[in-house]
């Protein structure tokens, strides 16, 4: 495992902890004041700085050390975290994010936000924050700041002079404290010692020692990498609580520690044993120790996964299978308060399975079929067999795909990053509302459903939602509310982004369509129709173009981007009311379940979340328009029919609709179609194998799939049909939607 | 007392007492149980607390057999780190009784 493989893995780590801080910020504006909750918020940030101090991210450690001391402020109870508060705290999330990503990528964050930010998280720290953060505990020495990596990097550590502690810190001024330190057992695994802490704890005082053994079982039956052994201890110094507490500062999580100022008359349950003040005979460490230096040991330390990692790469004394190994637990250690146990694997082995289950399903098919083919009454054993087997192997692609699923939550914490950004930049008040963040779906899907979604919530926000003074004048709360919601429906994900805003101005968008010649001025069009323009390309009702949600090429987009994922978008909206977004997505993009059929003696795959029904035309219900046009009559309406074969290209003229079948397709914009097929062969899931990938893009297929045969399949792309049928269409469509 | 006396083990403490050699020390001790042991600590130049911890349940376990658990030749090392943990002579020594 080389540096750079460390360096990933603390990047990765990175983003679980922002995504950690992001969560724990919202709850904390949402009213949830759980100590947990503010302490996951802080470990998050300090985690992140110790890696990057391992790394020497200077900049990012910077940072980092001063929204942690603020964020410390919050723990301790001397900064009451209202709305103001984490106004700043959540933008100082944002900021981090920014140099994490800044840190991994390069570039560099804008020196005025940091600069800014740094200095009203210093504010904050220092009290002069909004009137709840007084400071309630007088009694309390100023609390330095506990390491100070940041000198050489431009920003200044604060010193904390809280109210009620009026006085300079007196350098004759000592102070006793009781420490109570009881380490876990994680604390040693993860290469720290309990003796090396308890030493650099004696240089900072006088300090006596009781030792509890209590805990220790007989030498037979304990655990010799167990922790048995905690210590109540006394030190006078003139260091302060925090500067005491830093000296556990990177094994805080694997222990037990309290820190007080010691009471007048102490109750010594255990003798105490004053520490000698010569230590040297412990400074002495043996060059083949794993053990760096004090400060290099605390920076590792602190994202220990990385840390372990590092150990190896640096001292070469552990394989990189035990650095993995050692990284994936303690990952499970940091993560704990959000997960049970995980691993983490390289996407690509993932893949890799997930092809050869692929593999598995199209050969245990091809299997099945020669099986059947050569057993006509089909009660042969093997036949059976074959039966469980085809099932196992459903079941193992099931389990599978489950392990590229995520929840979506990543991204939509993204959004409500993009939502505070956005509105504080046109001036609006926004609140993001989640729902069903746990809802999981294939991991391609999540990271290619980021994009149109945050064009979705620019637009949501800049044009959506009105102005608080509109908002006012039209009887509704100042601050606006988008609601962010996913589900599972029928064995697809449904995202539905719902904003209470003006709704769509249908007059405007009307208006704006027919100026860009996109509908004819007399055409008559349903609601809905016209709230389906604002998917036409180049479609924009924005009077000026603005930063936020782009310059018109916005919607169109968007809507391409979520059928390329083999999904649908529309749009419901009520004047003055607001406007609901549904997108429909599969689960996954490597499996499909679809209707195999038969076109000009080829075999094609329709994906079945296309189809809305089959028909078998009848010759009274085919209408002739036009020179090429046809179309089919359905319960009393008219449907174009497409000639799939000819579209296709797979023959020279149109075949005779009464000798096929038609599948009723719903296209984009929700129009239908009545695709025209030769025969049904039947319904079957297949794997979905890449034609870009391994032949060339074919207009009008999808992709490819090999059958139970051993015969490559076509899938067709059921919109670019469509959409070739309407190009031929279009302009008929169009002088009938004049003609009303 | 004599036959007692027949059975006794010497012990030497490695150079680095970490975590990794917790393990080991505990299953020198557990193979020697029932004899008398002088443990050599003149060699030892650091001392980590799980080691300690099996000392001292060593030290505890000789008690109750009663045979004897002496450590001797201690390095300045292993003596400043047992004071700085707050482990005295006593949680150390098992005596003969």
């Amino acid at each position: 495992m080389d540096m750079n493989e460390i360096k990933e893995i603390f990047f990765q780590e990175c983003e679980e902890q922002l995504a950690e801080l992001e969560s724990g910020l919202l709850k904390l504006n949402d009213g949830d004041r759980d100590p947990e909750t503010v302490n996951a918020v802080f470990r998050a940030v300090h985690s992140i700085k110790g890696g990057a101090g391992a790394f020497g991210l200077e900049e990012l450690v910077a940072f980092a050390h001063v929204f942690e001391t603020t964020l410390d402020c919050v723990r301790s109870n001397k900064l009451e975290p209202n709305q103001d508060v984490l106004k700043v705290m959540l933008r100082s999330a944002d900021v981090l994010a920014d140099l994490v990503t800044c840190s991994r990528d390069g570039g560099s964050v804008e020196e005025s936000r940091t600069r800014g930010l740094v200095k009203e998280l210093e504010a904050l720290a220092n009290g002069e924050a909004p009137p709840a953060a007084e400071a309630p505990k007088a009694a309390k020495p100023a609390a330095a700041p506990a390491a100070t990596p940041t000198d050489d990097s431009g920003f200044q550590p604060i010193p904390f002079t809280f109210d009620g502690f009026g006085e300079e810190e007196d350098a004759v001024e000592q102070f006793t404290y009781e420490v109570t330190f009881k380490p876990a057992r994680e604390l040693y695994a993860k290469g720290n010692e309990a003796a090396l802490l308890l030493r650099d704890l004696s240089r900072l005082g006088e300090m006596s020692i009781a030792c509890d053994t209590d805990q220790l079982p007989a030498l037979e039956s304990m655990d010799p990498e167990a922790s048995y052994f905690g210590w109540k201890i006394s030190i006078t110094t003139p260091k302060s609580e925090d500067e005491v507490r830093a000296v556990f500062e990177f094994a805080e999580w694997d222990c037990e520690l309290e820190v007080k100022l010691a009471e007048v008359s102490a109750d010594e349950e255990l003798p105490m044993v004053p520490v000698p003040f010569d230590l040297s005979a412990l400074d002495e460490e043996p060059a083949e120790i794993v053990e760096p230096q004090p400060k290099a040991v605390a920076a590792v330390e602190a994202v220990s996964s990385v840390a372990k990692a590092v150990n190896a790469a640096v001292e070469k004394k552990e394989s990189a299978a035990a650095a993995a190994a050692a990284a994936t637990q303690n990952n499970a250690v940091a993560a704990a308060s959000s997960a049970g146990q995980t691993i983490r694997v390289d996407l690509d082995r993932v893949d890799r399975l997930i092809n050869l289950v692929g593999e598995l399903v199209i050969n245990q098919a091809m299997l099945s079929q020669s099986v059947v083919e050569n057993d006509t009454n089909g009660t042969s054993n093997i036949n059976m067999g074959l039966e469980e087997l085809q099932q196992l192997t459903r079941e193992i692609q099931d389990s599978v795909m489950a392990i590229r699923a995520q929840p979506v939550k990543p991204v939509f914490q993204r959004m409500s990053r993009i939502v505070r950004e956005v509105a504080d930049m046109v001036g609006k008040q926004i609140r993001l509302v989640t729902e069903g963040e746990n809802t999981e779906v294939d991991k391609t899907v999540i990271d290619k459903i980021a994009e149109p979604l945050t064009h979705m919530i620019r637009n949501a926000v800049d044009h959506g939602i009105e102005s608080p003074e509109k908002r006012e004048a039209a009887g509704k709360d100042p601050e606006g509310t988008i609601k962010l919601s996913a589900k599972h429906r029928s064995g697809r994900i449904l995202i539905e982004l719902i904003d209470d805003g003006g709704g769509i101005n249908r007059e405007r968008v009307k208006q704006k369509a027919i100026d860009n010649d996109l509908i004819s001025p007399d055409a008559n069009l349903s609601d809905e129709e016209i709230d389906n323009l604002i998917f036409a390309p180049g479609f924009s009702t924005a009077d000026k173009i603005s930063d936020i949600s782009g310059r018109g090429v916005g919607m169109d987009v968007v809507k391409r981007s979520i059928q390329a994922l083999g999904g649908r978008i529309s749009i419901s909206s009520r004047p003055g009311l607001g406007s609901t977004f549904t997108m429909s997505l599969p689960l996954t993009l490597a499996v499909l379940d679809g209707m195999v059929v038969t076109v000009a003696g080829q075999t094609l795959v329709v994906p079945l979340t296309a189809i809305v029904e089959t028909l078998q035309p009848e010759a009274s219900a085919i209408h002739s328009f036009g020179a090429n046009q046809r179309l089919i009559s359905i319960r009393n309406s008219f449907c174009p029919l497409v000639d799939v074969g000819r579209i296709l290209n797979f023959r020279a003229n149109q075949a005779n609709p009464v000798e096929g079948v038609a599948l009723l397709v719903e296209s984009e914009g929700g129009g239908q179609r009545a695709l025209m097929v030769d025969a049904i062969q039947g319904q079957r899931q297949v794997v979905i194998k890449s034609l870009e990938a391994n032949y060339t893009h074919v207009p009008g297929i999808a992709a490819a799939t090999i059958l139970g045969d051993g015969r490559v399949a076509l899938i067709l792309d059921v919109d670019a049909v469509v959409g070739a049928s309407r190009g031929q269409s279009l302009k008929p469509e169009m002088s009938l939607a004049a003609a009303g | 007392m004599a036959a007692r006396k027949a059975a006794s083990g010497k012990l030497a403490l490695a150079p680095v007492l970490d975590l990794n050699e917790a393990s080991v020390l505990h299953g020198q001790l557990m193979s020697m149980r029932g004899k008398n042991i002088v443990i050599d600590a003149s060699a030892v130049e650091r001392a980590g607390v799980q080691c300690v911890q099996v000392l001292v349940a060593g030290a505890a376990a000789w008690q109750a057999d009663n045979k004897s658990f002496l450590v001797e030749k201690a390095s300045d090392a292993f003596e400043t780190t047992m004071q700085l943990i707050g482990i005295s002579e006593a949680n150390l020594v098992a005596k003969e009784i």
